[in-house]
């Protein structure tokens, strides 16, 4: 595995975000600071969903279209975070296809021991925990918002209230997709016998 | 274990974003930013008011807030000596529309409308000062710094004798509202204006055929553009009593109209920079509005439709000496400048 672990706290300076894209109405170059500050992480994020190749391109797209939005970032809003893992969500959506093909690829090198390449690798080692087939498929076979709400929490750490800025949805919203596609996730879980125990459990976020 | 953690777990990154992948994205960024700088400098170079409002998002009512006021060769100086007190936060802006090109001698004011954005931000009101009205000209300096003495004259004289200065302090000494800011616009300017807009829907009730403003067209809606837009704006033969409060009237209308249609269209780049360029070259303005002021002013008002906005025309009585001038009305007058202030 490749880079920290995860990345959980918000990048400490963002309390200027707001202020930046401000200035970089009138000095649009100032916007660069914006993607000094979260590039990394945006495009980190679109790896784990979509793979590093196509996190390339989306992350560099996600920065232009933020950039070409500038005017219409809410300036009470003091984090630009939320609001840039919004807009790489909405590119990801866009191959969703692929994003589907690629969490059952994974699924499936879990029961194939000659998978090759990094991906493959990783989810081998995941799969030798017992999980990675099921929860691929899960993930694989959930709805797109669902999957969104659920994706933006575990991998970008959004709070509820960041995930309901960044897809533009209601709070109640994002905790009636969140309980939805943990339930499934779960019950996906629950199948492969080992995890039965839990059932029920897990139920802090409502 | 959750399965959050699990997740987080399953999709670990293929790798981290390798140098040249940060630095060909951040290079399509600047390229991106470049472009657009090209517009922001306009914005920074130009006296261009609408824009503001555009490009923060703000809606049409707003945009008739001339606050792109900035500096120039053509910019001019708040009126010196003492000014009416700002009490509050409500923000005064006076428009002159000249019947020449600005900076040409002679240049008379066709109409002078006070605009008035509440301490709130969420109303915005128009006044229309007739240029018939007859008031207490302070002295004034001329544009080519001869010094005018205070006179009883027709409000619009004090531009053409003193200048877009010698106007705003008349304005200010004759409602005895602090002016914030002043601007004036030629008729070139404003038919590029409208041009840029795409032209500007207007209604007529009966048909018009006005030979000295050159207006001819039946009843009913119609989108002038160019010299059709100003004959409109002209015109106070064919409509309605024919008096210059008429006349008044349908600037007031196309004024909402262009508003409404400037909040619709401008939203276009190709359109907002053509619309730039005409009001660059069209505007006279003062330069005392630095842009963090603007932007603040743009991104706070809160005029969401032209509904926000209102136009009324100051309340007038006749000119007891000249059955041809008309004066301000004690007491109605007074009323509405007081809630200006």
């Amino acid at each position: 595995m490749t880079g920290p672990a995860r990345v959980v706290a918000p990048n400490p300076s963002a309390d200027d975000d707001a202020e930046l894209i401000e200035a970089s109405r009138l000095r649009p170059e100032r916007f660069a600071a914006i993607f000094d500050r979260y590039f990394t992480e945006i495009h980190r994020y679109v790896d784990r969903r979509l793979g590093a190749d196509a996190a390339d391109d989306i992350a560099a797209e996600t920065f232009l279209v933020a950039f070409r939005k500038r005017d219409r970032f809410d300036p009470a809003r003091d984090s630009a975070r939320p609001w840039l893992y919004g807009i790489a969500t909405r590119l990801v959506s866009r191959h969703r296809r692929n994003e589907s093909r690629r969490y059952r690829a994974l699924a499936r090198v879990g029961v194939d021991p000659h998978a090759e390449g990094p991906e493959d690798r990783v989810a081998a080692r995941v799969t030798a925990s017992g999980t990675g087939f099921q929860l691929s498929s899960a993930l694989a076979g959930l709805s797109r918002g669902d999957r969104d709400v659920l994706l933006l929490v575990a991998l970008g750490d959004l709070t509820y209230e960041e995930v309901a800025q960044a897809l533009g949805i209601a709070y109640g919203t994002v905790c009636s997709r969140l309980s939805r596609a943990r339930r499934k996730v779960r019950a996906a879980l629950g199948d492969l016998g080992d995890l039965g125990g839990r059932k029920g459990g897990e139920e802090n976020h409502g | 274990m959750d399965e959050l953690k699990m997740i987080g777990d399953l999709l670990t990154p293929e790798r981290p974003a390798s140098g040249q992948v940060i630095a060909d994205a951040r290079g399509r960024l600047l390229d991106e930013a470049r472009t657009a700088n090209r517009f922001a400098r306009l914005l920074r170079s130009g006296r261009v008011w609408l824009t503001l409002a555009l490009i923060s998002g703000v809606t049409a009512a707003l945009a008739i807030v001339p606050t792109v006021l900035l500096g120039g060769e053509r910019s001019v100086e708040a009126p010196p000596g003492t000014r009416p007190a700002k009490p509050g936060k409500a923000l005064n802006v006076l428009v002159v529309g000249s019947d020449r090109r600005l900076g040409a001698p002679g240049a008379r004011a066709d109409t002078m409308i006070l605009l008035h954005l509440s301490a709130d931000r969420k109303s915005l009101k128009g006044v229309s000062l007739p240029r018939d009205l007859m008031v207490r000209i302070p002295a004034c300096e001329s544009p080519s710094g001869a010094a005018v003495r205070g006179h009883l004259g027709l409000i619009g004289s004090a531009f053409t004798t003193g200048g877009l200065t010698c106007a705003w302090k008349t304005v200010e000494s004759v409602t005895g509202v602090r002016v914030d800011h002043a601007m004036a616009i030629d008729y070139t300017g404003f038919k590029g204006m409208v041009d840029a807009l795409g032209g500007v829907e207007i209604r007529l009730p009966s048909a018009v055929d006005d030979p000295y403003s050159g207006l001819r067209l039946p009843a009913g809606r119609h989108v002038v553009r160019g010299e059709q837009a100003l004959a409109y704006v002209r015109t106070r033969r064919g409509i309605e009593d024919g008096s210059d409060l008429a006349r008044i009237k349908n600037q007031q209308r196309f004024l909402a109209a262009m508003l409404s249609k400037a909040g619709d269209s401008l939203t276009d780049p190709a359109r907002l920079y053509a619309f730039l360029r005409a009001a660059d070259k069209a505007i006279e303005a003062d330069p005392k509005l630095d842009l963090t002021t603007m932007y603040a002013i743009a991104r706070g008002a809160k005029v969401t439709e032209t509904g926000g906005a209102t136009f009324v025309t100051a309340p007038f009585s006749p000119y007891p000496a000249d059955p041809n001038r008309i004066q301000l009305k004690a007491g109605a007058a007074e009323r509405l400048f007081v809630s200006l202030r």
